[in-house]
């Protein structure tokens, strides 16, 4: 397999991945934590190369399409019901998802 | 009946009458049981498929067909929403989601008539190139080494698409290619895989991994069957608001294998010492065998090659973290319950992601957080634009371009390094032509001195997919590559 990136296995500070966790409504398991903040570590590093890359009066390619927004007609179509929409809700009442209490 | 039939071979063996869809069916819904150690399909619908088939056949006597490849059995990614058949995306957080509606991709299928025999494992939201980031275990390749009997990776994230094809449990199957999940595995079993331009294929349906980077394709036997499903699957879909209004065309009807006077290209970037002999010789005899075939090999730079794969590691996370903000437990899927609603947020995703997908989604996150977002996101996509760039100045030179498929063949499941970033590196050939849009196919070309098959992949520019499987159809026309797999799974 081809090595061409040459990694220094810098780790992840343990308090911004707390955060990122936080963020992305993800729990940092403690026994993970190590590998966890080496994978980014490793990662980040990764990414980091691009820094050094002259970017000046380039504009940035959100999706490769050259082709400006298409519009349909506005018409109404009877799909999704709700019924069958709530079929795969983990938790309902009525016709409504349900879930934990958000004011006290 | 022939082991390993194709698209093109069945369908003329049902128009003849010398087979039905019902019989077809029941040989693939028997491999498919024979062959459980592979761990192909997360979920097979042999009833489903059956009673399709026999509608299909009715369709046959009445002639009705709905396209000439009607009744032919296929596969499906585990990607692909479909109607009333459980949908997992191999995660455990989709683990129980029926879809109530059908895929752009697999209605067309139905449209055509084709028949699904179920649903493939793939990498956990299709991020992964060894397939073993699946919630339902990995798949196993077909393919083993001459020199060892152990278990090799498909590669992914298409594995079970593209092992599903090699080890003839279905004529082909469907699987989605964000940074080369259809190519890699494609090369890695010895199947021809299409990656068509991004928008060509409706994304309707298919659950999102990296928006601006998915794009839906067959992994087949032939290039005639890559033109064949490609040309089943593709079109403007009103619902996918990135779907080219460009009219779809007869790929199959219009194959033509002739390259003469074609011009294609030969990255220097994509030359390594790095690169096993084997592949560096299968890449060697292809261009040989092109300009014997009166093609005309032209050397071509496309400077930004090793920024591609950073610039993906960047993209595809961002995306993701915002497509995967969906799954919190409310409205499909898995719940786990918590004290508060927050709680139960984090504890549903912790306990229903896995380690890759977690993995990616903080990355993602970490790039979009403020602060960070102008210096990785839109830096990201500025060297996009310069990735795009590259291609665009080489196509005023070439028709296609000539690379490898990946920088290794198949290597043994339990051999993966443990550094993630050395894992991204199989994608290292792949990535950059789903960050310029461009469609591009990998072919089976030669084993190498394991026996395990090497794939080479062709590039051309947008919209130019009749032309690439031209090319491809040539190369495979030429070198005749026949090997399959020692069914070594039959007991």
């Amino acid at each position: 397999m081809l090595k061409p990136y040459i990694l220094e296995n810098m780790e992840f500070d343990k308090d911004s991945l707390y955060k990122l966790g936080k963020l992305s409504k993800i729990q940092i398991d403690e026994s993970k934590l190590k590998s966890l903040s080496s994978d980014l570590g490793s990662i980040i590093e990764f990414i980091d190369r691009l820094k050094s890359i002259d970017t000046e009066n380039v504009d940035p390619t959100s999706n490769s399409l050259d082709q400006s927004l298409v519009m349909r007609d506005d018409i109404a179509s009877d799909v999704n019901s709700a019924n069958e929409i709530l079929e795969n809700a983990p938790q309902k009442e009525l016709d409504f998802f349900s879930v934990p209490k958000v004011i006290e | 009946m022939k082991r390993n039939l194709n698209f093109i071979e069945a369908s003329s063996l049902l128009e003849a009458n010398e087979t039905t869809s019902v019989e077809l069916t029941k040989i693939y819904l028997d491999n498919i049981k024979e062959a459980e150690e592979l761990n192909c399909f997360n979920t097979i619908t042999a009833e489903q498929a059956l009673d399709d088939a026999e509608k299909s056949d009715l369709r046959r006597e009445q002639g009705k067909l709905k396209s000439q490849f009607d009744g032919i059995p296929i596969g499906v990614k585990d990607l692909f929403c479909t109607k009333n058949i459980k949908t997992t995306a191999s995660s455990k957080i989709l683990s129980n989601f029926v879809p109530s509606y059908d895929s752009a991709v697999t209605q067309k299928c139905i449209d055509a008539g084709l028949i699904s025999l179920g649903k493939l494992n793939c990498d956990e939201f299709a991020m992964g190139s060894t397939n073993k980031t699946s919630y339902y275990g990995p798949v196993t390749n077909p393919w083993k080494s001459n020199k060892s009997d152990a278990k090799l990776v498909p590669g992914g994230s298409s594995g079970g698409s593209a092992a599903a094809v090699a080890a003839d449990l279905c004529i082909a199957s469907l699987g989605t290619d964000t940074g080369g999940s259809i190519r890699q595995p494609a090369s890695f079993t010895g199947t021809v895989g299409l990656k068509p331009t991004y928008g060509r294929v409706s994304r309707w349906g298919i659950i999102a991994f990296a928006s601006s980077l998915d794009q839906a394709g067959p992994i087949t036997k032939t290039v005639e069957d890559a033109a064949a499903l490609f040309e089943i699957i593709a079109g403007h879909d009103p619902k996918d608001s990135t779907s080219s209004i460009k009219e779809n065309e007869s790929f199959f009807d219009n194959l033509n294998s002739s390259v003469k006077g074609m011009k294609i290209g030969i990255p220097r970037e994509f030359k390594s010492d790095d690169l096993p002999a084997s592949t560096q010789k299968a890449w060697d005899d292809c261009k040989k065998l092109l300009q014997n075939n009166d093609a005309k090999l032209i050397d071509i730079s496309l400077p930004h090659t090793m920024d591609a794969l950073p610039t993906y590691y960047i993209i595809a996370p961002a995306e993701a973290s915002s497509n995967l903000a969906r799954y919190d437990g409310v409205k499909y899927g898995i719940r786990e319950e918590g004290e508060n609603l927050i709680e139960m947020y984090e504890k549903t995703r912790s306990v229903g992601f896995g380690d890759e997908v977690k993995r990616r989604i903080l990355i993602g996150t970490y790039v979009l957080s403020s602060g960070y977002y102008d210096a990785y996101y839109i830096k990201a996509q500025k060297i996009r634009s310069l990735i795009k760039n590259d291609f665009n100045q080489a196509f005023e030179k070439v028709d296609a371009i000539l690379t490898p498929s990946t920088p290794s063949t198949a290597f043994e499941i339990e051999n993966e390094p443990n550094d993630p970033v050395q894992t991204y590196l199989n994608d290292i050939f792949t990535v950059p032509i789903n960050l310029a849009g461009i469609p591009a196919i990998s072919i089976p070309f030669a084993n190498d001195e394991n026996n395990l098959p090497i794939g080479l992949q062709l590039i051309t520019n947008s919209f130019e997919e009749q032309k690439l499987l031209n090319i491809a159809k040539n190369v495979q026309d030429t070198v005749n590559y026949e090997s399959v797999p020692k069914n070594w799974w039959q007991k």
